[in-house]
């Protein structure tokens, strides 16, 4: 598994089992996905033939003001209720009222398993359409006389997705910029996450010609100056890591799929860390079991012999 | 943040992992232990070893030479390369990747399976960052501590979990009766039978601790119900009688009788007991098998092992009076009172009771027998009790879903602060959870 799914797979199992005609039973299930994001899978109202997903978010307030709320009513449209208490978002689907076709089913459950990312989307669909934007007015002056608004872009969108670390998107006329600040906890996972940044880094340089420009450092970028709750610490402790989405990814057709990207990359970029731990642990008890092998092959240089008399009685030589 | 996540709770066992949050009543997945690695499968012969099979790695300290699949000599991202679950065996069955079990006997055999199981587990399935959550995973009773120990290095180390706590099975089980209206105490004494697929344990629970010297094991469990079943059908020509058949008629129409002799007659008097099981074979046919006398048979063999096997005779009952028996004498009336079953062959309809009236025979018996003995001294009698109750079937898993959502449980684990500080050798012990003073 090199990607993560961007999907839940719990909610996918559940639903496909639940659509696919088996006898209604009452479900109230309690799941978690990245980010502190929580889902409550139930049947409310003592209805089984009801299903109620929502989803609690940490940040569904940053997400609200970039539009979250017309991302998700698009989306879901006509199953969105009024959300449970103690959650932000809620779905509910009558199982009594499926679309017929299979596909449409298959369509619905998809959707839904996708909640957590269509609510994290809406900050980057903003930052496309005010790219958009000023591409438009961009197109209007050359580069030198460009007002200054067009020449700075859009406003720096923060989502505070984890509670030491966010997401800051800005758009400007030629290029969307999406900045991660992380915080390693652990001294080996910050070697680790600093090797594969730089991977990232170096990626342009050698094979792929077209990804995005990724840049590493322990300072607030430039993009991120005079923006309220960025950290300067200087202490080494949060890294910044900025993709550059240049425009051929800002095409409407790729927007769905590097969106989807995008979001997974902090767990992607954990999940790989903890992998690759995995792996040196192997070769670490590989290379144990092979030391020891060499260690009951072993024998003492010359290994010391009682000498016997001829009448049989034994001495220490050298005593 | 960190006190919202619900913990997480993975019950690996030797056929099937259950993995889900706790505070929810069923686990979230359910899959076999089973993982799917680019090769051919490592085959029955390097079972007992546990690690890689020996090197031969042309290297300058074994001198070996041939090439070998394994892992540490890639340079790519073959590690990464594999299935878990029901995946791995849907893999296993097409070219190029070989099935391995990481867990024999209840036991973690082959370590960097399961590391990697583990972390598929986490990122594909629960969709967690180890580094939010608490975990709470299970152990086989006389699990060794050196178990535990590689164990908390591959939590804390690798995935920096929050906070791991490990509890023995049978203990977790005991903690899932008490969903039933028959549990009035909550205490953690009790004898655990936990019969799943492979072998049923009867083990004695004293305080929540394991009394490891008079644990005893059946090797009769759910696989042999099925085979015996399946020999049944054999023996009568059924027009099916692959294994999954079986499995089916096991599960969907056995139940314990009080006596075989008189439910034969039931039968014979009844021609409405014996049912039809109608099989879809590939190919769209549809073949109809008769069930019959196997519905109560076929638990039997718990109770009467003579009609199955001819190794092992001792029934059921007798094993857990014996195993009782030979516990200390002061917890010996907890035992008897709190009988907790566990695991999918302990679902058959009136197990429960049928396995109560038997234990309550022989400990009246050797009660009179004493009485009389003593020349006319008169004993208080002794409760039996036998526990079934909904959680059954995950009995572990449930009660690691019931202990972990109480707001004490952060405080029994571990943190990574405190491996830090003290070493792996810190989980060798774990204050109890749930046991006096606990909720």
């Amino acid at each position: 598994m090199l990607l993560l799914d961007y999907q839940n797979v719990l909610i996918q199992s559940v639903l496909t089992e639940r659509f696919s005609g088996a006898p209604p039973v009452v479900i109230d299930q309690t799941v978690s996905d990245f980010d502190g994001v929580k889902f409550h899978i139930s049947t409310p109202e003592g209805t089984k033939t009801k299903i109620q997903v929502s989803l609690q978010i940490r940040c569904y307030g940053d997400l609200v003001r970039y539009g979250a709320e017309e991302v998700l009513n698009r989306e879901y449209g006509q199953y969105v209720v009024p959300p449970e208490p103690g959650y932000d978002f809620s779905v509910l689907v009558d199982l009594e009222n499926l679309p017929e076709e299979k596909e449409a089913r298959d369509e619905l459950i998809k959707k839904i398993s996708l909640l957590k990312r269509n609510a994290m989307a809406a900050p980057f669909e903003q930052a496309y359409q005010e790219y958009y934007q000023l591409k438009q007015e961009a197109a209007k002056f050359t580069s030198e006389e460009a007002p200054q608004g067009v020449r700075e872009g859009g406003e720096v969108k923060a989502i505070h997705y984890r509670e030491e670390e966010a997401i800051y998107v800005k758009a400007s006329h030629d290029r969307v910029t999406v900045i991660f600040s992380t915080v390693f906890r652990e001294e080996t996972d910050r070697v680790f996450g600093k090797v594969f940044i730089q991977e990232f880094v170096d990626a342009r340089r050698r094979a792929i010609q077209n990804a995005p420009q990724v840049l590493f450092r322990n300072e607030p970028p430039l993009e991120l100056q005079g923006i309220k709750g960025v950290n300067n610490s200087g202490s080494g402790e949060i890294g910044y890591v900025t993709f550059v989405l240049f425009p051929r990814h800002l095409t409407p057709q790729r927007m769905p799929d590097v969106i989807s990207h995008i979001q997974t990359f902090r767990d992607y970029f954990h999940y790989h860390i903890k992998a690759s731990k995995a792996y040196i642990h192997t070769r670490m008890r590989r290379r144990t079991a092979d030391f020891l092998q060499v260690l009951r092959r072993a024998r003492p240089e010359n290994e010391e012999k009682e000498r016997k008399t001829a009448s049989g009685r034994t001495f220490k030589v050298g005593s | 943040m960190a006190n919202q996540t619900p913990a997480v709770v993975m019950d690996n066992g030797t056929g099937f992992s259950k993995l889900g949050f706790a505070g929810n009543d069923s686990p979230s997945f359910v899959f076999p232990t089973a993982i799917a690695t680019k090769g051919p499968a490592a085959g029955s012969g390097g079972s007992g070893s546990g690690r890689p099979a020996v090197a031969n790695k042309p290297s300058f300290l074994t001198g070996g030479a041939g090439p070998t699949g394994h892992l540490s000599m890639k340079r790519g991202t073959e590690d990464l390369d594999f299935f878990i679950g029901d995946e791995a065996i849907a893999a296993s069955s097409g070219p190029g990747y070989g099935l391995h079990y990481p867990i024999r006997h209840g036991q973690i055999e082959n370590w960097d399976h399961m590391e990697r199981f583990w972390s598929n587990s986490i990122f594909k399935y629960l969709r967690v960052e180890p580094e939010d959550h608490h975990f709470l995973l299970t152990e086989p009773p006389l699990n060794p501590p050196e178990n535990r120990e590689n164990t908390a290095e591959i939590f804390f180390e690798s995935f920096n979990c929050a906070g791991l706590y490990i509890a023995v099975q049978a203990v977790l089980a005991l903690a899932a009766s008490w969903t039933s209206s028959k549990v009035t105490d909550r205490s953690l004494t009790g004898t655990v039978i936990d019969s799943g697929d492979g072998v049923t344990h009867v083990i004695p629970v004293a305080e929540g601790y394991v009394i490891g010297s008079s644990i005893k094991s059946i090797p009769i469990a759910g696989r042999d119900i099925t085979y015996f079943v399946q020999s049944l059908l054999r023996d009568r020509g059924e027009p099916d009688s692959s294994l999954k058949t079986a499995q089916e008629i096991k599960e969907e129409y056995c139940y314990v009788c009080p006596d075989i002799v008189k439910e034969f007659a039931r039968f014979d008097n009844d021609r409405s007991r014996f049912q039809k099981h109608v099989v879809a074979q590939p190919g769209g046919r549809q073949v109809s098998v008769d069930v019959g006398y196997e519905r109560f048979l076929a638990p039997e063999i718990f109770f009467n092992p003579e009609i199955y096997s001819s190794d092992f005779l001792t029934p059921l009952p007798v094993v857990v009076d014996g195993v009782i028996q030979s516990s200390p004498i002061d917890v010996r009336r907890g035992l008897y009172k709190n009988i907790v079953l566990s695991g999918g062959s302990t679902l058959y309809k009136d197990f429960g009771r049928r396995l109560q009236r038997d234990i309550k025979h022989l400990v009246d018996a050797r009660i009179r027998a004493s009485e009389v003995r003593s020349g006319g001294a008169k004993s208080g009698g002794l409760e039996v009790q036998v526990i079934t109750h909904k959680r059954q079937r995950h009995g572990p898993w449930f009660g690691g879903s019931l202990l972990g959502q109480t707001p004490e449980f952060r405080s029994y684990c571990h943190t990574k602060a405190e491996y830090q500080e003290y070493g792996p050798g810190i989980v060798r012990r774990f204050a109890l959870l749930g046991g006096p003073g606990g909720s």
